[in-house]
């Protein structure tokens, strides 16, 4: 966590000092400053690091002219420094009001919000600021794609949060803290490592470590570190999947094998029942999936893709009503899945139903318009 | 693992030669074997261009016309030498030479081959075009800019590439899931979509003839499309890859089902309804009028054809329908054309549909 803490501190200079910048312009100045002297004296405080002081005069100019943003800015971002969030965040809230598109603000609303545990509101501040350019230098980027996929490892986007933690395994960014972040996501434990107990430690870790090699490209190492995983921690919930899960897109008849044995310790992972069935489905091993996809499903009837899965084994197993009926539903828990419209359209298209296939045909090309590449 | 993918290449490779005449043999007894029955299918199939999809280099007619293929580009010089039932691929750049022998050649028209170096698999980057008779860079290679000599050999395939290549070229290349190129039989044979052929063969020599494959013929156009997309790309393929451009013109159910008049259920829009795989292309535009007045009534007819009252007639022509509704697409590299299966009514400036 100190670890943590010194790099929100340095995340924290980098985008104030981006700031800083774009508070010299005379756009900002002009824009509805309050009394010169107001200004003059909170930033000679904030210059001379007297931040107490610098806080004080910031919040009497701000309640002079509320609609001085660069006010707001050094106002929320100097609270943020002394770990007051609340009031940084609200702070921020309406410089962000004010300046909509300002990337370093709004991603340091996130951390605050990191910070108070709203962490949905973190993510979405996060990853918007990510995209309006915050993470445009590399100190930045570390610290925002670790809170990144911390937040969505709590919040259990967990395939997300790999996919996150990849950026550090190809840069060959390591630490024990982020060892255990990435066991975290890999073992499906909605937890920040903050929460993480003793006793879990080792294992969360140990799994961590695993991943971070498959991740980074060596997957002999990595194959060495699971294996050793298994043997330390024979039933260790999800381990066999997340080696399962990573080794599906090179490899993916041993991954279904570790999704196989994952099953055998815990039959009612549903994860682990989702992703044997879509392999199998992969393998045109229709009749092989249903029951695993009728497990997830059973087990987690709210999960999109058990009802993708389901759906899917039916239609290819020659279920057309059954599959539409769970297909509809998997699209009504997760509109924007491509796989649920692509299953959609050949389901619709082998019931003859050749209007709704092509409107089917038609999201899921809209939805994959901005991914195009030439093959 | 990939120690053991390397080792089983190499394995490979030192079998092909040998393993590569058992196996032509093997597919002659099949195609002989199951030509007691299917003698037209027998007859014709294994020349079609999914027949010979790949070929040993020994009996390939294209190397044997063609045994000094050469090309430059850059700092780099290939040949595709021919000598002796022997193709070597090599690649100099002018102090330095790398020579492989070619064991497989993908392609009956446009030829591809796979190399073997150091254990690895490549594919060549360059590649045989009959529209301009010689070589030129494989087609997806364009933007591949060598660094050094091995690098300029080709483009080195990733672990799951070789089982798509061989799975869709060959047939007994992938068993289990894996690839087993000691059991590689050149092309498509007759195992390879009907699976269950040759124990049904074995059966029937046996007096028993109540194990047929699966019989393709009843699948729906939704799955035939599925069927033969397995290797020309099925629509949820291509999306799935996000391919778009004239790329993606030669994925044929990708472009048939974008048609407005792709129905999943309509056996008249299908790729067997047009294409026979066992026979070769048909080149003839005409040939395929019936085709499309199965659905659209010619303008000379007095009603539409049965079942589709909304398919109309075309009002410009009755003959040559494709050469209007289907035209020709050029791949971005120009060597390559296919007629576009996205069937349609073609306005003259429009953008290729995408």
């Amino acid at each position: 966590m100190v670890l943590i803490k010194s790099r929100q501190k340095r995340v924290c200079t980098v985008l104030i000092a981006a700031f800083m910048l774009l508070a010299c312009f005379p756009r900002a100045t002009a824009q509805s400053a309050p009394e010169s002297d107001l200004i003059e004296q909170a930033s000679a405080a904030r210059m001379q690091n007297d931040i107490p002081r610098a806080i004080e005069l910031y919040s009497r100019a701000v309640e002079v002219n509320p609609k001085w943003p660069d006010g707001w800015w050094f106002l929320g971002s100097l609270q943020y420094g002394t770990g007051a969030y609340i009031p940084a965040r609200d702070a921020l809230s309406h410089y962000i009001g004010m300046i909509p598109s300002a990337g370093p603000a709004i991603a340091l609303r996130g951390l605050c919000e990191f910070e108070t545990g709203q962490y949905t509101e973190a993510l979405g501040d996060i990853q918007h600021g990510i995209s309006l350019g915050a993470a445009n230098q590399p100190r930045n980027e570390q610290i925002l794609r670790y809170h990144e996929a911390l937040l969505e490892t709590r919040l259990g986007n967990y395939a997300s949060a790999l996919k996150t933690y990849t950026f550090f395994a190809k840069n060959g960014v390591t630490n024990p803290e982020l060892l255990v972040a990435i066991g975290l996501a890999g073992l499906r434990m909605p937890l920040l490592p903050k929460d993480v107990s003793t006793e879990q430690q080792p294992l969360v870790s140990a799994a961590g470590d695993a991943a971070y090699r498959f991740l980074a490209g060596d997957e002999q190492s990595a194959t060495q570190a699971f294996q050793k995983l298994f043997r330390v921690y024979p039933s260790a919930p999800n381990a066999h999947f997340l080696y399962g899960y990573l080794l599906f897109a090179t490899d993916p008849d041993a991954a279904l094998a570790e999704f196989l044995q994952e099953l055998k310790l815990a039959p009612s992972n549903a994860d682990a029942s989702v992703m044997a069935a879509w392999a199998l489905l992969l393998r045109n091993r229709a009749p092989e999936a249903l029951p695993h996809a009728q497990n997830a499903a059973s087990e987690a009837p709210k999960l999109p893709s058990a009802q993708l899965v389901l759906g899917k084994s039916l239609m290819e197993t020659g279920d057309l009503n059954g599959a539409l009926e769970h297909l509809q539903q998997a699209l009504q828990l997760e509109p924007d899945n491509l796989e649920t419209h692509l299953a959609l359209a050949k389901a619709y298209s082998k019931s003859g139903r050749k209007e709704e296939a092509r409107r089917e045909r038609a999201v899921s090309l809209q939805l994959t318009k901005g991914n195009a590449t030439a093959n | 693992m990939i120690a053991f993918l390397a080792a089983s290449v190499l394995a490979a490779s030192v079998l092909a030669a040998r393993v590569g005449a058992a196996a032509q043999t093997a597919h002659e007894n099949i195609a002989s074997s199951c030509a007691g029955c299917h003698a037209a299918q027998a007859r014709t199939q294994p020349e079609t261009p999914m027949g010979r999809a790949l070929q040993w280099p020994d009996l390939d007619p294209l190397l044997k016309s063609h045994p000094d293929l050469t090309f430059r580009k850059g700092a780099y010089a290939y040949t595709v030498e021919t000598r002796q039932n022997q193709t070597v691929y090599s690649v100099t750049d002018g102090t330095r030479t790398i020579s492989l022998p070619i064991h497989w050649s993908f392609g009956k028209g446009a030829q591809t081959w796979v190399l073997e170096k150091d254990g690895e698999l490549y594919e060549s980057m360059v590649s045989y075009y009959p529209s301009i008779d010689a070589l030129e860079i494989t087609t997806g290679d364009a933007d591949l800019t060598p660094q050094n000599l091995d690098e300029a050999v080709g483009r080195k395939l990733r672990k799951t590439e070789p089982k798509d290549c061989f799975g869709c070229h060959s047939t007994n290349g992938v068993l289990n899931g894996a690839l087993t190129l000691k059991t590689v039989e050149p092309g498509v044979t007759c195992e390879h979509c009907h699976t269950g052929a040759t124990s049904h063969m074995i059966a029937a020599q046996g007096g028993e003839f109540d194990t047929p494959p699966p019989d393709l013929k009843k699948l729906s156009s939704e799955d035939i499309s599925n069927f033969c997309g397995q290797c020309h790309r099925t629509w949820e393929t291509v999306v799935r890859s996000s391919w778009r451009g004239e790329v993606d013109v030669r994925f044929q159910p990708f472009r048939l089902a974008n048609s407005k008049c792709f129905d999943g259920t309509d056996p008249r829009i299908s790729c067997i309804a047009c294409h026979d795989p066992h026979q070769d292309l048909v080149t003839s535009e005409s040939s395929y009028d019936g085709k499309c007045l199965a659905c659209h009534a010619s303008k000379n007819a007095s009603a539409p054809a049965a079942g589709h009252s909304d398919a109309k007639a075309c009002t410009v022509a009755s003959t040559n329908c494709v050469s209007c509704h289907m035209p020709k697409v050029k791949l971005p590299n120009g060597l390559v054309t296919f007629h576009d299966h996205e069937i349609r009514i073609v306005k003259p400036g429009a953008p290729y549909p995408d």
